[in-house]
């Protein structure tokens, strides 16, 4: 049904004082954003930063660990502006920049978490994730929990059980078999049921 | 203790099991009390993961990337002494200031350039042409006719009096366009007209993005 426009803020479209369904407003303020900011608008492409920092910055932070975080996290917005004029704007902005974020730090893993993956499938480091507190007040942070987990238990439940990916996509982000995707993702479970608060 | 089903319970949880075996991991959880408790862990580990919050970086980034790609950062603009005022405009408001802004741009190319010759490109589609393009001016022509579609695709939940405003808008600077490609093609090098011509095309952009973020609302 047709709406008539009484009145809008030019600096800020989405409070637009209109009635609306915000999530497809949302979307679509960001496919706009997305345009001007691949024409070179540089505050088009901040709004679109400060919208999705804290989710990329989260899901680097889970991914890689906290010491990295913000350059990755740096590195996902430079590199989604490089990238910008390749968005069609068939999925949410959200979802092209998540994947891009991923890639992102696929490709940072092998600098960042070299040295730790060497040691990350012996069994000693289930031990620092699986025991179980000896008090309440010892608990340990859920997030926290979840960065002392094996890198590869680690990627594949933060992809799965975090961002929702199925295990034939997350196999092939990591280079893969769903089956291993499959027996990462139970164990890291495993070990985390442990730190649920209680 | 662990039995052979404890291991298959995550693919129970996530509906990987085959119909044979999930019928017989349920026969299996009827009789086994530890793995109803693991499996009702499991299950709120998964919960517990898809419940946690996104949040931001302790110290903003964007300060380190605008620098990288070249931008101000817009928390920069508003502390640098002069502090933008937000504007409020109502429709007939924005729609008039459009019109004066097109037309002045318009009749000042025209006004320059009256006497040249028209370009062979006069009538065609303003921006759309692939000769002699430079990156950004491809990507500009891309988002134009993503939110031209958008706007296409959309237009029927705006009323017609808006469709009109924006169309007759859009109208007036896609000639502005035009006038400027053509005076660009008798004189390419003149800076003028090719800042004229990026401005025009900004105002497309900006004109259309507000059309496209209008047309998104949903009564």
């Amino acid at each position: 049904m047709p709406y008539r426009i009484t009145h809008m803020e030019l600096t800020i479209p989405r409070v637009a004082t209109l009635r609306r369904d915000p999530d497809q407003a949302a979307k679509d303020a960001e496919t706009a954003d997305a345009a001007l900011a691949a024409s070179g608008d540089g505050r088009a492409f901040e709004r679109l930063y400060r919208t999705h920092v804290a989710r990329v910055h989260s899901l680097v932070r889970r991914m890689i660990g906290p010491d990295h975080a913000d350059d990755v996290a740096q590195d996902v917005f430079i590199r989604a502006w490089t990238k910008l004029s390749t968005f069609r704007g068939d999925a949410a902005f959200g979802t092209w920049l998540h994947r891009l974020a991923v890639n992102v730090i696929l490709a940072r893993r092998s600098t960042v978490g070299t040295e730790r993956s060497r040691i990350d499938d012996s069994e000693h480091v289930w031990e620092g994730v699986a025991g179980r507190p000896a008090a309440p007040e010892m608990s340990m942070d859920f997030e926290a929990a979840i960065g002392r987990l094996p890198e590869g238990a680690r990627q594949v439940f933060v992809l799965h059980d975090i961002e929702g990916y199925r295990h034939e996509e997350i196999a092939d982000m990591l280079g893969i078999v769903t089956g291993t995707s499959k027996s990462q993702l139970h164990h890291a479970r495993m070990a985390l049921r442990r730190h649920l608060e209680r | 203790m662990n039995d052979h089903w404890t291991d298959r319970l995550s693919e129970y949880l996530d509906g990987d099991l085959t119909a044979g075996e999930r019928t017989a991991l349920e026969a299996h959880l009827a009789a086994c009390g530890v793995c109803r408790v693991t499996l009702d862990e499991l299950r709120r580990v998964v919960a517990r993961a898809q419940a946690l919050d996104d949040r931001p970086p302790a110290a903003d980034l964007w300060p380190g990337i605008a620098e990288h790609i070249g931008v101000v950062s817009l928390a920069a603009r508003r502390v640098d002494g002069r502090g933008r005022r937000r504007l409020s405009f109502t429709m007939p408001q924005l729609a008039a200031a459009a019109v004066v802004l097109a037309l002045f741009s318009a009749g000042s190319t025209r006004l320059l350039f009256r006497n040249r010759p028209p370009s062979p490109t006069q009538g065609t589609t303003a921006i759309m042409t692939n000769v002699g393009m430079s990156p950004l001016d491809a990507r500009t022509a891309a988002s134009v006719a993503a939110l031209e579609e958008n706007l296409a695709r959309n237009r029927g939940r705006l009323d017609t009096a808006t469709v009109r405003v924006i169309e007759k808008n859009l109208g007036i600077i896609d000639r502005a366009i035009r006038d400027a490609q053509s005076a660009l093609a008798a004189d390419p090098a003149n800076a003028y007209l090719n800042q004229h011509l990026a401005q025009e095309t900004r105002r497309k952009l900006e004109l259309l993005r507000q059309a496209a973020t209008l047309a998104s609302a949903r009564s």
